[in-house]
């Protein structure tokens, strides 16, 4: 066995000329981050994690990790695989460490408090202490300010920041005021300030002299990791639980007072916990390391790189350039952004222009007509200008390329509609572009106007029928149809071949609020997938096909691909960003923001008040800009593009990794993408589903979404079948999920079905399922144990997407941790594993509506009508483990006549039973071997492959063990430690059906490895 | 404990209430007694409890050794309980506000015991975890090497240590370390410590240190020093870090505690067992909640001070 990647906890990260280092497991990863490449992985540690890292400016590395501690050359670092030769090991933990002033010397601080000093062989030269000190430290720095004065900076659990002086081992300062462990401690390159943060959330500045608590830092909801001084320590960067970066302003008011005041927040991790930080002081960007895996990298100058980021004008500013011509209580009413700057029409119908390379405003023209409601739109890529206003009233003026002189205006009155109260615009071909406008009289029709982008004249009008409750709020156009997005939302789509068509309509996509954006996403034969967002917070993908000639009349049909919900605030649209990422957008209370859907992470906030502020967000060539009225402003906020690659590794969840489902390959999988690896879940702590893809030959991983569908943390995801997948959690929540891996650019995944819970208000957890599918059919009986103690058998049928329950019982009243179906010879067999440690046996083949095959084992369908039956009485018990059985797996044998079963429990044993039927079918089931200590800790899964001749086991201890199988009994032939903590989850799959070495392994826990066997 | 718990599943949290412990925990250490009989036996005489607060576990050794004793000579019988957490008084129990690594905490115990050994001692204690497996199963371990410090100092030959643990990575080590001080270690999991935790805990049975091994407690020396000639497999102290190897490891012999009539702490109960039934008013908490050490924070963010702005 031998691991291929990792991604797991990064627990610091340093900037190094044009490298960033991270320790990354025992590991540390060397990328080039301009290019976000990573140049090379190199184990230092045998299997400690690497904690921390000093740099000498001699390109020598010192990192450290629990007690292993290693002094490397950059060079090799860059180049080589392993220098685990080099690894020494401490008695105590290594809580800091770094070079001395001469870079000739290490100085180790230990958890105790006491600083070994040690020449570059790790031979120790001096042991330095406080006497009468004995408190175990969480945090502790060494700074150096010079060859003789060394300060040491230690944490401790009491709420102390103990300052001493290495040399003279004598205490400068007891810093007292936080309350709870100190989990990190710095000081300031100038040797003014102490800066540290607590259990109590709070960060502390110091005066390092005095010893004077300057200033009490508040902002962080949660435990605070990590903090430095940057920017000539001016600035104080931190790092927290709460998966925050936070950046504060040390404001100096006057001598020995100081001030911390928060200047920017970065929700950039996944929960929980950010670890690391650095700053690279020219560049002023930061870095950050989490324990989600992620490198994030985080422009510190978002709001200042380019000097035009924020711009704001109120009336009277503008009325200075422009001359006096507003009226009081005249206001800006709408406002489009173009290639050379801004378009806004006020309440009295004046039009204006910003020049966004003079800076300065300009009446272009009044129009009276369009004081009243106002609204603006735009087709920004041919700098036309629409208006509109609530009587039936355009008017489209076009603006040259650049010098933005209107080089064509048409105002023109529509009669068919006694009144408007809506008007959109969408691109459509290359001389047109479509203007839609609705009455709120609902007996009116729906008019969408093609117009010339050339003269702007309408080519051709259509009336289409409003169905019920349509109220338009955004528009595409796809081919000849006009999308439409509607409150309540709905999704209408109309033929601009043919008027007298009935729409094709999409009712209640989501829960229900205004559909927000419409996007065009990709296309296959005679399919489109459309991305569709929704102010509730969700968004869907559907897939809209058109029926092919040979099938008959022209013919819409639609089916829903995907559908996910934003954590919190309002969504009003989404875009794929050039590396097919899905990036949103919408407010949270009062802040605008700008999300990486994908990977999870805010691109960009404003405090802009909230959604129901006039609004509106363009693209520009090298980012976005952000248009909102705010106490009678007019703002303009620019948001750039990073200057820098936003992550070097994007990561996988921020907590443990409960299940592993590595979707099989099906024969009918014709996409050429995803054929050097295969796509993947992983059912996580934090509530969410991630839907992957690994390579095989490299193990790199790539992450397509995050479902947040479950409110608790997942207990089991498992794929049924090739596009089946089906997940459980506490709360009764069973979710029967349907991948679609057809299109080329992500594979989508959406519910299908859930299963119903036994109350409303439901608190059993679904510990695990397994599903027996019927015989050539999309239909499958589903096995589900609960909390307590619980067995219920479903029977879904395809066609009605449907549950229903056929059988129910209890166990005893114990927890039921695992299930399997086993079907031998004609029987059909249920086995869980309780927490009193026995296997136990059901035989149900009485008791439902279908047979077993004696041959295939599937289950024949003898379309009986179904009945709730009761749980018979288990066939066979049998005591294998002395509590908890945390994994279970079987094999049958070729003829089906008996099976080996696999069980791995809390109690550290491993254990294979055999159960079989004898001729009359009656069960027997007898462990064959037992293996007491197979683990030193719980065996959190065990797989059996290559038909049963082999066992791969995970346990808590952290250690991949091998066995084999030789007649009924087990022996150990190979095993390798993991830096993955927690491990609990494991899936394996056969690279080559023929070759029995030829897997992969995928390791989940605190982290997740692929392995190769 | 607070007033109400939204969790089902906890059982033993309602019995605690009922029967007036002051944590669940309780129930751990009864169940470890069900297995061992540790607490049953009529010449125990002098206990300790380590990392003892809030309680729950000095409650249960001066209702056995007291209250449920049948034996008639209880007079001799002593309970210190040790932590630097306040403890509200507990009947025939001695609290101490200690720190379990000070030479003087030692000789206050052993005033206490008119300077006779103790039969047994036993800790409940464990760290603020961070989420950093490796370093929270570190704290944990030195937190037990810190009580089995004193321990060492205190316990009489053939006595009995009973401690928390986690069983994560490196737990296999300590069982090696262990056994060069006991006759016999086993890992007990009690029915009440949920089986998705990785809590559990080391009963070290017969005591029974090196014969050339005089431990010494002295608040300068490190866990290490103190231990130095008694773990042979141990790193000894020299001037260079060594080399990485394996050090030894052993697994502790595992035993589930508890019969499997007990409460299941992985299970939803829906009717309370009768035991507990009557009892579906909600108690009031026999111990208040502590003051966190984020309580400001917590008040800040309630009030809206906390809330995003920049």
């Amino acid at each position: 066995m031998k691991d291929l990647s990792h991604y797991g906890p990064a627990l610091c990260v340093k900037f190094y000329n044009d490298y960033v280092l991270a320790g990354y497991g025992p590991f540390i990863h060397v990328y080039d981050y301009h290019s976000a490449t990573l140049i090379n992985k190199c184990r230092l540690f045998h299997y400690n994690k690497v904690h921390g890292l000093s740099l000498s400016s001699e390109g020598k590395i010192l990192a450290y990790g629990a007690r292993s501690v290693t002094i490397v050359e950059l060079e090799d670092v860059l180049k080589k695989e392993s220098l685990v030769d080099f690894e020494r090991i401490n008695s105590d933990w290594i809580t800091g460490a770094t070079f001395s002033f001469d870079n000739l010397q290490i100085y180790l601080l230990t958890c105790y408090n006491k600083v070994l000093i040690c020449d570059l062989n790790c031979e120790v030269l001096f042991r330095k202490s406080l006497g009468g000190e004995r408190s175990i430290l969480y945090s502790g720095i060494i700074k150096v300010f010079g060859p003789d004065k060394v300060y040491v900076n230690a944490g401790t659990v009491m709420g102390g920041v103990i300052i001493w002086d290495l040399f003279s081992e004598t205490k400068i300062h007891n810093l007292l005021g936080h309350e709870g462990s100190i989990f990190y401690v710095n000081l300031s390159n100038n040797g003014r300030y102490v800066a540290s943060c607590s259990d109590d959330r709070s960060i502390r500045l110091w005066d390092l002299e005095t010893g004077k608590q300057l200033s009490v830092g508040w902002s962080h909801t949660a435990r605070i990791w990590n903090l430095m001084f940057f920017d000539n320590d001016s600035k104080l960067i931190s790092v927290s639980e709460d998966c925050t970066c936070r950046v504060w302003n040390i404001i100096e008011s006057r001598e020995n007072v100081a001030e911390l005041s928060i200047s920017n927040v970065y929700e950039v991790h996944l929960i929980k916990s950010i670890w690391g930080v650095d700053v690279k002081d020219d560049e002023m960007i930061a870095v950050t390391s989490g324990n989600d895996g992620r490198l994030k990298l985080i422009d510190l100058l978002q709001l200042k790189r380019h000097g035009d980021e924020e711009t704001s004008f109120s009336l009277d500013d503008i009325a200075k350039q422009c001359g006096d011509i507003f009226e009081k209580n005249e206001s800006i009413k709408g406002f489009q952004w173009f290639s050379f700057g801004v378009i806004a029409i006020t309440s009295l119908g004046k039009i204006l222009k910003y020049s966004d390379v003079t800076k300065q405003w300009k009446l272009l023209l009044t129009n009276e007509k369009f004081n009243s409601y106002p609204i603006t739109n735009g087709i920004q890529t041919q700098n036309i200008a629409v208006f509109s206003n609530n009587k039936s009233d355009i008017l489209l003026i076009k603006f040259s390329k650049d010098s933005a002189d209107i080089i064509e205006t048409e105002e023109f009155h529509l009669d068919e509609l006694s009144k408007t109260n809506n008007c959109l615009v969408t691109e459509y071909d290359d001389d047109s572009f479509l203007l839609t406008l609705q009455s709120p009289n609902p007996r009116e029709k729906f008019v969408c106007l093609e117009i010339s982008l050339q003269n702007l004249k309408i080519k051709s009008k259509h009336c289409f029928n409003k169905p019920e409750n349509f109220s338009s709020s955004c528009l595409t156009s796809f081919r000849n149809h006009i999308l439409v997005g509607s409150r309540f939302s709905t999704l209408v789509i109309y033929n601009l071949l043919d008027e007298s068509e009935e729409p094709f309509i999409i009712r209640r996509l989501s829960p229900g609020d205004t559909t927000t954006s419409i996007e065009f996403v990709e296309d296959k034969d005679n399919s489109a997938v459309f991305s569709v967002t929704n102010r509730d917070g969700y968004y869907v993908f559907i897939e809209l096909t058109k029926n092919s000639l040979e099938e008959g009349p022209y013919r819409l049909s639609y089916k829903v691909l995907h559908s996910n919900k934003m954590m919190k605030g309002f969504l009003e649209g989404a875009f794929f960003n050039s590396k097919g990422e899905y990036i949103t957008y919408g407010f949270k209370s009062s802040l605008f923001y700008l999300y990486n859907e994908t990977n999870c992470y805010e691109l960009a906030s404003e405090v802009c008040g909230g959604s129901h502020r006039l609004w509106n967000l363009a693209k520009i060539t090298d980012g976005h800009v952000l248009m909102y009225i705010k106490a009678s402003r007019f703002h303009l906020r620019k948001i750039y593009n990073s200057i820098v690659p936003e992550t070097l590794e994007n990561g996988v969840h921020g907590r443990e990794i409960r299940d592993i489902s590595i979707c099989p390959v099906s024969n009918t999988n014709t996409n050429d993408n995803f054929k050097d690896g295969h796509i993947f879940c992983t059912a996580s702590e934090d509530t969410t589903i991630k839907l992957g893809y690994f390579n095989n030959r490299t193990g790199k991983v790539q992450n397509f979404w995050t479902q947040r569908k479950h409110v608790s943390g997942l207990q089991r995801c498992q794929f049924i079948n090739h596009k089946l997948m089906i997940s459980s959690s506490a709360r009764e929540e069973l979710f029967l999920w349907e991948l679609n891996d057809k299109y080329n650019k992500r594979p989508y995944m959406t519910i299908r079905q859930a299963l119903p819970v036994s109350t409303n208000n439901p608190d059993l957890r679904i510990m695990d399922f397994d599903v027996k599918f019927i015989s050539q059919s999309g239909d499958f009986l589903l096995v589900t144990v609960y909390s307590d103690s619980t067995i219920k058998i479903w029977h879904y049928r395809e066609n009605q997407n449907k549950f229903d329950l056929i059988m129910q019982g209890r166990y005893k009243t114990c927890c039921l941790f695992n299930v399997v179906f086993i079907a031998l010879k004609e029987e059909l067999l249920v086995v869980i594993s309780p927490t009193d440690g026995h296997l136990v046996v059901y035989n149900i083949t009485e008791y439902v509506p279908f047979s077993v095959d004696p041959i295939s084992g599937d289950l024949v369908d003898h379309k009986l009508d179904p009945t709730i039956s009761n749980l018979p009485a288990p066939v066979a018990q049998l005591p294998v483990h002395q509590s908890g059985i945390k994994s279970l797996d079987y094999v049958a044998n070729a003829t089906r006549t008996s099976a080996t079963i696999l069980t791995g429990g809390d109690d550290n044993g491993l254990g294979l039973s055999n159960l079989k039927l004898d001729d009359s079918n009656k069960v027997t089931l007898k462990t064959s071997d037992f293996i007491a200590a197979a683990a030193s800790s719980t065996i959190t899964s065990g797989m059996l492959i290559n038909g049963g001749k082999e066992v791969i086991t995970t346990s808590v201890d952290q250690v991949i063990r091998a066995w084999e199988i030789t007649a009924g009994k087990l022996s150990l032939v190979d095993k390798k430690r993991t830096t993955v903590a927690d491990t609990g989850s494991l899936d394996i799959i056969s690279n080559d059906e023929d070759a029995d070495s030829d897997k992969t392994l995928l390791i989940g826990g605190v982290g997740l490895s692929i392995w190769k066997k | 404990m607070g007033k109400s718990s939204k969790d089902k599943r906890d059982l033993y949290y309602r019995k605690a209430k009922e029967q007036g412990y002051r944590a669940r925990s309780a129930f751990k250490l009864l169940q470890l007694n069900d297995q061992f009989h540790f607490l049953d036996d009529p010449n125990l005489k002098r206990v300790v409890d380590l990392c003892a607060a809030p309680g729950s576990w000095s409650q249960v050794l001066s209702r056995k050794l007291f209250d449920e004793s049948p034996s008639s000579d209880k007079e001799d019988r002593k309970i210190v309980s040790v932590d630097l957490q306040p403890m509200s008084p507990i009947p025939h129990v001695t609290t101490l506000q200690a720190d379990i690594t000070h030479p003087k905490t030692l000789a206050r115990i052993l005033k206490l015991f008119g300077n006779e050994k103790a039969d047994f001692v036993c800790s409940d204690g464990a760290p603020d975890v961070t989420g950093l497996h490796d370093l929270d199963e570190y704290v944990q371990q030195q937190l037990i090497m810190s009580a089995l410090q004193l321990t060492a100092c205190i316990l009489k030959k053939g006595g009995t240590f009973v401690a928390k643990i986690f069983r994560g990575r490196d737990i296999d080590m300590l069982y090696s370390q262990l056994g060069y001080l006991f006759d016999k270690i086993v890992c007990a999991k009690p029915r009440s410590s949920r089986g998705t935790s990785l809590e559990a805990f080391i009963v070290c049975l017969g005591y029974n240190p090196p014969s050339n091994w005089t431990p010494k407690l002295d608040v300068n020396t490190s866990v290490d020093e103190f231990f130095q000639g008694c773990f042979l497999n141990k790193l000894c102290i020299s001037d260079k870090l060594s080399h990485w190897n394996e050090e030894e490891r052993n697994i502790a012999e595992f035993m589930a505690c508890g019969s499997l009539q007990s409460f299941d702490s992985d299970a939803t109960y829906h009717d309370l067992p009768s035991s507990v039934a009557g009892t579906s008013s909600s108690l009031d908490p026999v111990q208040s909640p502590t003051n966190p050490p984020y309580k400001k924070a917590l008040e800040l963010k309630r009030s809206g001070k906390l809330t995003r702005s920049v």
